[in-house]
């Protein structure tokens, strides 16, 4: 009896020593069930960050368009102080909208993240420059003191016509083309007489002159030029007059020319004489391409002077 | 016996060659697309089909094609303008998404704007396929270049609504699944539309409002160069000075004669409808009222817009919105378009009365206006600038704004500013369409759209600009297809 006791208190002992180790080593390993992780799949679909700055009204304000996917927190970093809180400007907006200081090149971060933790930088740089709004184009108006003759005032083409311009004459403003004094009594100019005139005189040798130019589209414009009439003879169609007018467009035929519809017409009629100019100045809008001309003709049955052609820019 | 050899080859041959004609009869029964075009007559009843297609079916299935009649849904209804007859933003009906800009995938009304456009699409490249069939070289240009206008502008309304797109300048096959799916640049699909357009202004000449036409073509051209990410401020501007100076066109005097006297000299092209023909009238008139379409009222207009439109509008009030006479009688008021009343009916003293069939109304959609092309003018002077002095561009704002009753003196500003022209267009063209694709063109949807939203209880972010790519689409391409960032 005794024996069968000790025994059975052997094997208790023994029991009692596995499980003791039992609880020190073994369960480790053999029931590890990973709960929270079973059957678990990959992320097939991590956050991936992506943005766009767009510039607004205000050139140094810029609206940021998250493009971000699959992600759920979002942090901007615009690395800098603007709002002079001492603490660098951080917004955990979807998108967002940001004044910087100034001029400059900036780095903006986007952080994105989703709820597994798993993060994504996207770093682009933003160029702020304060928009420059290009002076008008001054254009250059060739031989516009008709020093050289009709030289760049003839049309390439006139069917029916001639591409004569006008005739060459010394009787011309006593100016110069800048507005100083010759110091003569005349310079070279333009000049139509019965036999070029248009109007009720128009026929084939009718001369009219032309100049391609380029203007700043839509643009507020000055077409300036002075002229004398010697004498309102016999009060022709009206009286003596040069009209010159701003087309819109270019023309390779003065016939195409002569029925356009001109942006604007200046008429010159006083007549004060020979040598004694005037000026007449009229204020035009360019048109859309920017690509005009100067249309010039007379209708006279006496003799009429033109001169200083000039297009400059309003101020 | 020596022939047999011979024979026996000959007849071999047969096999090969004699019976293809024989076993091949063209069926004298069915018409299917592939044996249909024969001549000029058979393809112009195509474009008839792709005009079909933008004008929708007039029906309360969801799985027919509505066209442009669903098209206030996906463009007033996300702006500022129009929302459901009870704004919630706890609203996730179909209707109630897009009024809350959080729209999802599944929502129908973008899936049917996406498949009846597309079917526009491919109805035009189905006769485009078969140009081959008219001899005479100037019909076949007409009719390219209609079937290429209407392309451009199904395609030009997608791109704008969905960004990058699956180009399908084609008939493709089924098994074409890479083309079908792969979305590409949206500036690839602008060189389509730019390209369609040029050949629709070169050879268009009909002169149907309801049709594609050579003006309807420039200004559509004008809009789309002012649409571009890099915009061609000046192209945009010659085209509309070419309308304007045709003198075709005139503003006509009284607003109301624009909606309410059809296809005037101000119109330039729209979609046509007849009334009480189902297969030929549109149901949107109805839905603008108060229970009497398929919907308990839809496109109400926001308290937002009323407000602009009564300090804006002039004389425009009365013809662009009315109080729902049926919440007047206590609650909250609510605001009814007051553009396309059906067939001219304004429904009586409850505004659901009518003598008429509201649910098969002839209103027509307008697309293009000569009103549009004058502001596109000042638009286009502007060039993406804050103010402008220019002359040009201040007289075209002015002839809109004359026309609504302000004095062409005394109302004329010094400088036209971009903030003055948005706000002149909203007014102009309240709950025609075009509020969301200005706001977007002028740069302003973000700033305007993300203060009315929040003042509407809504959440926007600048990722709403564009709808989802619909999830039908892309659940068939196997993982081809991408969806726009900010939908999941």
């Amino acid at each position: 009896m005794k024996k069968i006791k000790k025994q059975v208190s052997q094997i208790f002992l023994f029991v009692f020593v596995i499980l003791v180790g039992a609880t020190f080593t073994s369960c480790s390993d053999l029931f590890e069930f990973e709960l929270p992780e079973a059957n678990s799949k990959p992320d097939l679909t991590p956050p991936a960050a992506n943005f766009k700055a767009t510039v607004t009204t205000d050139y140094l304000t810029y609206t940021f368009s998250n493009l971000s996917t699959s992600a759920t927190t979002y942090l901007w970093d615009f690395g800098l102080d603007s709002d002079g809180d001492g603490e660098i400007d951080m917004f955990s907006t979807f998108d967002a909208e940001y004044t910087f200081p100034g001029e400059g090149i900036y780095s903006v971060t986007l952080t994105a993240s989703d709820k597994l933790g798993v993060i994504s930088t996207f770093t682009s740089t933003v160029e702020v420059i304060e928009p420059i709004v290009p002076p008008s184009i001054y254009p250059e108006i060739l031989n516009g003191n008709f020093d050289e003759g009709t030289s760049n005032w003839k049309p390439s083409s006139f069917t029916g016509r001639n591409t004569n311009a006008f005739n060459a004459s010394s009787d011309g403003d006593p100016l110069n083309y800048d507005g100083t004094p010759s110091g003569s009594s005349k310079t070279p100019g333009a000049k139509y007489t019965s036999s070029t005139s248009a109007g009720p005189l128009l026929s084939s040798s009718t001369r009219f002159a032309y100049q391609a130019i380029t203007v700043t589209p839509n643009t507020n414009y000055i077409i300036e030029y002075s002229y004398a009439i010697k004498t309102d003879k016999d009060d022709i169609n009206g009286g003596d007059r040069v009209i010159v007018e701003i087309l819109d467009g270019w023309y390779d035929d003065g016939a195409d020319a002569e029925v356009s519809t001109p942006l604007v017409q200046t008429v010159g009629d006083e007549a004060n004489g020979k040598g004694n100019f005037k000026v007449v100045k009229k204020v035009f809008s360019s048109n859309a391409t920017g690509e005009i001309a100067i249309w010039m003709y007379a209708i006279t049955n006496d003799e009429l002077y033109v001169d200083n052609v000039k297009v400059y820019p309003v101020n | 016996m020596k022939y047999f050899k011979y024979i026996a080859i000959i007849l071999i041959g047969n096999v090969f060659f004699s019976c293809s004609d024989f076993l091949e009869p063209v069926p004298s029964s069915s018409i299917t697309t592939d044996n249909y075009y024969s001549n000029a007559d058979e393809l112009e009843t195509g474009l008839i089909g792709v005009y079909a297609a933008i004008k929708g079916i007039n029906s309360n299935s969801k799985n027919d094609n509505h066209g442009v009649q669903w098209e206030f849904y996906v463009t007033e209804m996300r702006s500022d303008n129009t929302s459901t007859k009870s704004p919630d933003s706890e609203d996730a009906s179909d209707a109630g998404q897009l009024e809350s800009l959080n729209v999802l995938p599944t929502n129908n009304f973008v899936g049917n704007y996406y498949t009846s456009y597309f079917q526009a699409i491919y109805r035009a490249n189905v006769v485009l396929a078969n140009i081959g069939v008219v001899e005479d070289a100037t019909a076949a240009n007409k009719i390219e270049a209609e079937a290429k206008f209407l392309r451009a502008y199904a395609y030009f309304n997608l791109v704008r609504l969905f960004g990058d797109l699956p180009l399908i300048d084609r008939v493709i096959s089924p098994s074409e699944t890479e083309v079908q799916f792969t979305r590409v640049d949206k500036s690839i699909i602008y060189d389509l539309i730019v390209s369609d357009l040029l050949t629709a202004v070169n050879y268009l000449d009909l002169p149907y409002k309801t049709r594609a036409s050579k003006v309807a073509a420039q200004a559509l051209l004008a809009k789309v160069y002012l649409s571009l990410d890099t915009p061609e401020y000046a192209k945009a501007q010659v085209l509309c000075e070419e309308i304007i100076n045709s003198n075709k066109y005139a503003l006509q005097n009284n607003f109301h004669d624009v909606f309410y006297s059809e296809r005037s000299n101000e119109i330039i092209f729209v979609i046509g409808y007849n009334s009480n023909v189902q297969d030929n009238s549109q149901i949107f008139s109805a839905e603008f009222m108060n229970a009497v379409g398929n919907t308990s009222g839809v496109n109400y207009v926001t308290t937002d817009a009323v407000a602009a439109i009564d300090a804006n509008g002039g004389n425009r009030i009365a013809d662009s919105y009315r109080p729902d006479p049926l919440t007047l009688f206590g609650g909250t008021v609510r605001y009814q378009v007051a553009k396309f009343f059906p067939d001219g009916e304004t429904g009586g003293s409850d505004g659901q009365t009518f003598t008429g069939l509201p649910q098969l109304a002839g209103n027509d959609f307008i697309v293009l206006r000569y009103a549009d092309v004058l502001l596109m003018e000042s638009e286009a002077i502007l060039a993406g600038g804050t103010e402008t002095s220019n002359t040009k561009a201040i007289d075209a704002y002015m002839k809109v704004r004359v026309r609504a009753g302000f004095d062409a003196a005394t109302d004329r500003p010094s400088k036209l500013t971009k903030e003055a022209l948005l706000l002149e267009r909203r007014v102009e063209f309240a709950f025609e369409n075009h509020r969301l694709f200005d706001l977007i063109r002028f740069g302003e949807a973000p700033s305007k759209l993300s203060v009315f939203a929040s003042a509407s209880g809504f959440n926007f972010s600048t990722t709403d600009l564009l709808l989802p790519i619909p999830q039908n689409e892309i659940n068939l391409s196997k993982g081809v297809m991408k969806q726009n960032a900010g939908y999941n």
